[in-house]
């Protein structure tokens, strides 16, 4: 499957699931509609059709391959594709990793780790010591700027508090 | 009005709000000198932090992040000839060749130069045409706005990335995201959580659609770097040399400000643009990619004389032209100010104080600019690979301190996520962005409109300003359609 067919495929089926399962469900209309004004779920609806409209017009021009627009290479390390897949993968396991380990942990020592993490994924060994500082200095500083200058309060962790820090 | 004049200057002239200047035009330079770092992302991260600020100075500090951050893109354009922004394409044509010739200096000296005259002349439009804009929006209805807001849409559309069809679904997808939460009857629409009945934030979705897809992307794909780099030198750019430029920097400046202030374009355009009208007219056409100081000028001063006309519909007709002036609309409205033709009725003293503030970052942009040239070699050649993480935490910070929600980080990561999506299947960020923005506001008036007329749909073409509209709408379509297919036959022939 090319990427223009592969792109307009995705489109036009996120757009119909949102306009067939989700307004249905998920847009509620309110018995009384005062006038002529049209119900909450007419705007979505509209967008979400004409989203599925765009993504049937984009599977044709695939088809035909008129119109499609320049797919310019995407510049890389050369690494092979499942390589890259799994480094998605993993930025992603980060990410989700973060806001879960936030109520265990606490807010800065999930955002050391998360900091720590994405430095290592982004293939960077060549200035340990100014990782670590990022890592480890760097949501320091935030959390005494935004603490003392802002009043914000970061989320503390079960854990983090039960060792008393 | 000259009292109110005089009193906006009193205000704005105070040690505070010329070091949140100062602040911002140093670090919007610094920031748009690096490669990979936009004014965008310089924009998007500053805006947790004017929560805590008065509302001018919160709106004065992005503007000079902006300007800042439009010129910085030269320095790298020049040096490393990597534009720190898309604006400053064009000046790495000339800039580069003239520091691989040693000139570098005077290379970076007639950029500031140019960048500062037309911004200088962009503010003055802007003060010149946004109020008389403005008293005429007063005259518009909802079925007008409706039209207008469509109109900068599709324009936004037409010219990000290189295809209309996906400009419009990446609109849509904004257009829906922006339907989460509570509706004008109070029906939670895709409520999937309770945190979703409140809607999403403008921050979390924006910080998270600019700033984050740079650093998956560093991530999944690892691409070197750009090593080349170049020596600054100190050459000073001669009178003779600054007025043998002149013509192309006023030429850029009055082409930046026209089409900085219709919807959609933008300073890219506008260098590009007033490049190739240099280029056309210039005696020294020729020398026009082989290191040529105009041709410096004629793009600098067009992509920095957009900056100040951006605000332009802003500010008259609450209508951002490009994803800056969408987040400056969302400082805006955080701080309780609405931009559009009520504005200038309303906060008269608050728009005083902007034009002025505006004027004074004129001054400063070109001593933040004098003062960091020397130091610019060295800011433009830290590691992506430490740069980007740095970003990605201040990026947590912030969006925490907004609201102290959890669930605003969660959207900024899962924004992070669909930014990048997007990046891999070319659909462009700018117009969704501008479309969850927008959106609120266009459904608020299409449903007025249908109100108003009964639910009759012909209340939208049933005006002068609406046909108006429509014949933009239809023009930009055709214009952008026509511009597809031409590039498409271009590029059959190449391959052929």
């Amino acid at each position: 499957m090319t990427k223009p067919l592969f792109r307009g495929l995705l489109i036009a089926a996120f757009f119909a699931l949102v306009a067939a399962v989700l307004i249905p469900v998920y847009v509620p209309r309110p018995a009384f509609i005062p006038g002529f004004a049209p119900p909450p779920d007419m705007w979505p609806r509209l967008v979400a059709l004409i989203g599925t409209a765009l993504g049937l017009l984009a599977i044709i021009q695939a088809f035909l391959g008129r119109g499609v627009p320049d797919e310019s290479p995407i510049k890389t390390d050369g690494a092979a594709l499942a390589t890259m897949v799994l480094r998605a993968l993993g930025a992603a396991a980060a990410f989700a990793g973060f806001v879960l380990a936030v109520p265990l942990a606490g807010f800065p020592i999930a955002a050391m780790a998360l900091t720590g993490l994405c430095i290592l994924l982004t293939g960077e060994r060549g200035h340990v010591l100014w990782a670590l500082a990022i890592s480890i200095l760097g949501p320091l500083l935030l959390l005494a700027f935004f603490q003392q200058a802002l009043g914000t309060q970061f989320p503390k962790g079960l854990l983090t508090t039960a060792i008393g820090i | 009005m000259m009292n109110d004049i005089l009193i906006a200057l009193q205000a704005v002239a105070t040690l505070e709000n010329l070091l949140i200047m100062v602040a911002g035009i140093w670090g919007g330079v610094i920031i748009g000198a690096i490669p990979g770092m936009t004014g965008t992302m310089a924009v998007t991260l500053a805006l947790p932090f004017t929560f805590y600020m008065a509302p001018v100075p919160s709106i004065l500090l992005l503007v000079a992040l902006y300007k800042g951050s439009t010129y910085g893109g030269s320095v790298s354009a020049i040096l490393i000839k990597t534009p720190g922004t898309a604006s400053a394409a064009c000046t790495a044509l000339d800039g580069y060749p003239l520091a691989q010739q040693g000139k570098a200096g005077k290379a970076l000296n007639m950029a500031l130069y140019s960048s500062v005259t037309g911004d200088f002349i962009s503010n003055l439009s802007l003060i010149f045409l946004a109020a008389p804009l403005a008293m005429l929006a007063l005259h518009v209805g909802p079925p007008e706005y409706f039209m207008l807001m469509l109109f900068a849409l599709t324009t936004v559309a037409g010219v990000s990335g290189n295809s209309l069809l996906l400009g419009l679904v990446s609109a849509a997808m904004g257009l829906l995201l922006a339907t989460a939460g509570e509706d004008m009857y109070g029906s939670f629409r895709f409520a999937f959580t309770d945190d979703m009945q409140a809607g999403l934030s403008v921050a979390p979705v924006l910080i998270g659609l600019f700033a984050l897809p740079e650093l998956i992307k560093m991530i999944v794909m690892r691409a070197a770097p750009d090593k080349e780099t170049a020596k600054l030198g100190d050459q000073k750019v001669s009178r003779a040399e600054f007025l043998s430029s002149l013509k192309s920097i006023l030429r850029g400046s009055s082409i930046g400000v026209i089409m900085g202030a219709i919807p959609g374009i933008g300073p890219s355009a506008a260098a590009f643009f007033s490049y190739g009208e240099a280029q056309r007219s210039s005696k020294n056409g020729k020398n026009f990619g082989k290191g040529e100081l105009e041709g410096i000028a004629a793009s600098e001063s067009a992509n920095n004389g957009a900056c100040g006309a951006t605000m332009i519909p802003l500010l008259a007709l609450g209508v951002p032209g490009d994803v800056i002036t969408g987040v400056m609309l969302g400082a805006f409205m955080i701080q309780g100010l609405t931009p559009g033709p009520l504005l200038f009725q309303t906060n008269m003293h608050e728009i005083y104080m902007l034009f002025i503030g505006m004027l004074f970052s004129s001054v400063l942009l070109f001593g933040a600019g004098k003062l960091t040239m020397r130091m610019f070699s060295y800011v433009a050649h830290i590691p992506q690979t430490l740069l980007t993480p740095t970003v990605l935490l201040l990026c947590l910070f912030g969006i925490y301190s907004i609201s102290s929600s959890m669930f605003d980080v969660t959207v900024l990561l899962v924004m992070g996520c669909v930014g990048f999506a997007m990046f891999l299947l070319n659909i462009p960020a700018a117009p969704f962005l501008i479309a969850f923005i927008l959106g609120p506001m266009i459904e608020e008036n299409l449903r007025r409109a249908m109100a108003l007329s009964r639910g009759e749909p012909g209340i939208l073409l049933s005006s002068p300003i609406t046909w108006v509209f429509a014949a933009l709408i239809v023009f930009v379509v055709a214009l952008t359609v026509r511009r597809e297919i031409q590039k498409s036959k271009d590029r059959k022939a190449l391959i052929s």
